[in-house]
């Protein structure tokens, strides 16, 4: 890359290796890497110039790209505001442009990155998960919920009226 | 696809939880009905704490909704909480729409949805901040904003009946209670006015970052040179009687803080218990001070006390200064308008709150007058003038009505000197006008007249009397109104319920809500306001009409002039049109009736 004279005065710009699970090696710049949490501390742990590959056993490669093209367009983000009262506002599911159109994969590759921005923790990325398939869910019936996500009904006839009359409330509007 | 490998029921736990948190309650519970697992993730208390978190701004204080916040998630059945809530909430639309439909059973409906309490406030809000194209706009917005401010009454009542009971209460809340009988659909009630206090408190901490140490004195010069720099300062006597000047709420909600001397030392008070001191409010003469007690067996300056007290106070005046005002001035001030010194204590201990709730009282009835005057004064010329309720803030009715409560609750008490006799005279002499208002603007406070003043007027012929009435009112308002058909009969009334008018005469605006075929009313009335010496006599129709200054009357026909061409009813008129109507139909110049239980035909 052309960046590499300057990678040694900027250290954001430095490249480091990541080893994904089913062993591939994945250069990136550190500031990129870093949208993760779990990868700035283990940098951080290392104290190395990240020279050595770091392994990321949880995450395929297929997955891994995924999630850092989402930290390459988020780069420049501000880190997350620890909100403190984040448990009493109702959360928005708006989700901006770029992060829909970023969603827009197959159910399976959907929750892979919702967990893997778990694992890696992304949190800005695991909330646009969450909102995507919080999304995905609303305004829907139970049936069509089922449909969506593939899911086998193992309720008996009578536990299912019995949940029905327990929800009643939830049925008009 | 997602049948092998990963798929959302079989995402952990914790994923499908975050994800929850994004969902409305009605599709969680869909989602809870797909498949065991996800009902039995869905039906944690996490997330319906949660939910009653983030989807209810009130709580009933029966709740005790911070304490459960803050307690064990596990001590309260969260998801019960939540289905209750919406059951409220459930309860409030239907009863509410039967309310706006018909007039029977409007008070029972009223007291209904009241006895929810501030469970129903939002719901309430939101009928009020219907679309101003709703089919029946008017209607909504009046009864809405009418249960509301019953309930803020009755919640400012209960204040009150605790502090004429000896339990004690803050003079924040006791004052705060002539907020809530005003506030209909603004902010600054008991919650919103504590939390403005609390601001303040932490503000003054963290400008002056040494304060814990200070000595007493200090602390308490700090507070007023904080509170005049943020422009609490009192008010000009140019605007020294406005009516907002005695409401606590108001005051600390508004850019100049102009309040009388007594909101302001109440003020400084309730900021100054916060931060650890003691402070109470001083009744002198035509002012209010503050007045700041020492630590037990400390002096002001913080030094041991030797002397026999045990305490040190000083005064402090915000209102006029951040500077301390001596005793032997306000002693001196005293003698000078004649008070005698063994007299003097009287004035310069601390008053209880029920004291300042009282002179609260009195302020608001003279400001009260004092509008009243100016609005008789220039009505005395011919032209009819917007009455004055319409541009006072906060609103007089209901500020003068909050007076008559806070006398006839606290204004006489058992331990006051007087027998048993003379205080039940002293309770009886505000009990007509409180009739008469309730009677008038809000009959639905019927269930507050039963429950808060009849016991208070237990054995005594008042009582009585006003148990029956109370049992007249809840019977008529049992049954269909009678119905009143436009038969042949009738033929000769001119005029419609809905039509707006001009009085010849007084040339105040109206509205017909009911009409006779003649004067209806008794030979005494006849008598009285001359009726027989107009042209047509007691022979004509008769209109009832609710006027906009709030009263209602009783209008011969020819004395009624229409409204024509585009004449729209006044802002005043659409505020009080809802109890009768609609909607303003803006083609035909009429209001909408919503009285055809009454009279179908108009």
């Amino acid at each position: 890359m052309a960046a590499a004279s300057t990678s040694a005065v900027d250290p954001a710009k430095k490249m480091i290796m990541l080893t994904t699970s089913d062993n591939i090696d994945i250069k990136v710049e550190r500031e990129v890497a870093e949208r993760s949490i779990l990868i700035k501390n283990l940098l951080e742990d290392l104290g190395s110039e990240g020279d050595e590959p770091i392994p990321i056993p949880n995450v395929n490669e297929a997955v891994m790209k995924k999630v850092l093209e989402w930290c390459e367009q988020h780069r420049k983000d501000p880190p997350a505001t620890q909100d403190d009262d984040s448990d009493s506002r109702k959360k928005s599911t708006d989700i901006d442009e770029w992060d829909q159109k970023f969603m827009q994969v197959d159910q399976e590759m959907l929750f892979e990155i919702i967990l893997a921005a778990n694992y890696l923790d992304i949190k800005a990325l695991l909330d646009v998960g969450c909102k995507t398939v919080a999304n995905m869910i609303k305004g829907k019936s139970p049936d069509e919920i089922r449909k969506t996500f593939n899911i086998q009904n193992d309720f008996t006839p009578e536990e299912e009226d019995q949940i029905r009359r327990e929800n009643e409330w939830a049925e008009d509007r | 696809m997602t049948a092998i490998g990963l798929s959302f029921s079989t995402l952990p736990t914790e994923i499908l939880q975050a994800i929850f948190e994004y969902l409305p309650p009605r599709s969680l519970v869909a989602t809870s009905r797909t498949s065991k697992r996800l009902k039995v993730i869905a039906d944690q208390p996490i997330i319906w704490r949660y939910y009653c978190r983030t989807h209810f701004s009130f709580w009933d204080s029966r709740h005790n909704i911070e304490a459960k916040f803050a307690g064990p998630l596990s001590d309260v059945d969260w998801r019960a909480l939540f289905l209750e809530r919406m059951d409220t909430e459930k309860k409030t639309n239907s009863i509410l729409e039967e309310v706006i439909a018909t007039q029977r059973n409007q008070i029972a409906n009223i007291t209904k949805i009241a006895s929810f309490g501030y469970d129903a406030k939002h719901t309430l809000l939101q009928h009020y901040n219907v679309d101003d194209d709703a089919e029946d706009v008017l209607a909504r917005k009046y009864y809405s904003n009418a249960i509301l401010e019953r309930i803020h009454r009755e919640m400012a009542i209960k204040v009150w009946k605790d502090l004429g009971n000896g339990v004690p209460i803050d003079i924040e809340r006791a004052l705060t209670a002539y907020d809530m009988f005003t506030l209909s659909t603004a902010k600054g009630d008991f919650d919103e006015t504590r939390a403005d206090l609390d601001g303040l408190a932490k503000e003054l901490l963290k400008e002056n970052p040494g304060f814990q140490q200070w000595t007493t004195r200090e602390q308490a010069l700090a507070l007023a040179t904080f509170l005049r720099a943020r422009e609490f300062k009192g008010v000009s006597d140019a605007s020294y009687s406005a009516l907002r000047n005695n409401f606590i709420g108001i005051v600390l909600r508004s850019p100049d803080h102009e309040s009388l001397p007594l909101i302001l030392v109440a003020i400084y008070c309730s900021i100054a218990t916060r931060l650890g001191l003691d402070a109470r409010p001083c009744g002198y003469p035509f002012h209010v001070y503050g007045l700041v007690f020492s630590q037990k067996n400390k002096t002001l300056d913080g030094k041991d006390l030797s002397s026999g007290k045990s305490q040190e106070v000083m005064y402090i005046d915000p209102f006029r200064s951040e500077q301390e005002v001596s005793e032997e001035t306000l002693r001196k001030m005293l003698r000078d308008m004649g008070v005698p010194d063994p007299e003097h204590y009287d004035y310069l201990r601390q008053s209880s709150a029920r004291e300042v709730v009282l002179r609260t009282a009195r302020n608001i009835m003279n400001s009260c007058q004092t509008i009243r005057q100016t609005e008789a004064a220039s009505n005395r010329g011919n032209a009819f003038h917007a009455p004055s309720w319409i541009s006072t803030y906060p609103d007089l009715d209901n500020a003068f009505y909050g007076t008559l409560w806070a006398m006839l609750i606290l204004g006489v008490q058992a331990e006051d000197s007087g027998s048993i006799i003379s205080i039940a005279t002293r309770r009886r002499q505000y009990l007509p006008y409180l009739c008469e208002h309730f009677q008038q603007h809000f009959p639905w406070d019927v269930t507050l007249v039963e429950d808060y003043v009849i016991p208070l007027l237990y054995d005594m012929p008042e009582g009585q009397r006003l148990l029956q009435y109370a049992n007249r009112i809840h019977a008529s308002d049992r049954i269909q109104k009678p119905i009143t058909a436009r038969t042949a009969r009738a033929a000769s009334v001119k005029y419609k319920v809905g039509h707006l008018f001009n009085h010849r005469r007084y040339r105040y605006e109206g509205v017909i809500t009911g009409w006779d075929t003649r004067c209806g009313a008794s030979e005494e009335w006849i008598r009285h306001m001359d009726v027989d010496s107009l042209s047509q006599g007691r022979h004509q129709s008769f209109y009832h009409v609710l006027v906009c200054d709030k009263s209602t009357r009783y209008v011969a026909e020819e004395n009624i002039k229409l409204a024509t061409g585009d004449v729209r009813p006044s802002e005043a008129m659409l505020k009080l049109a809802g109890r009768y109507f609609k909607r303003w139909d803006l083609v035909n110049g009429i209001f909408v009736s919503n009285i055809r239980d009454e009279y179908p035909d108009d």
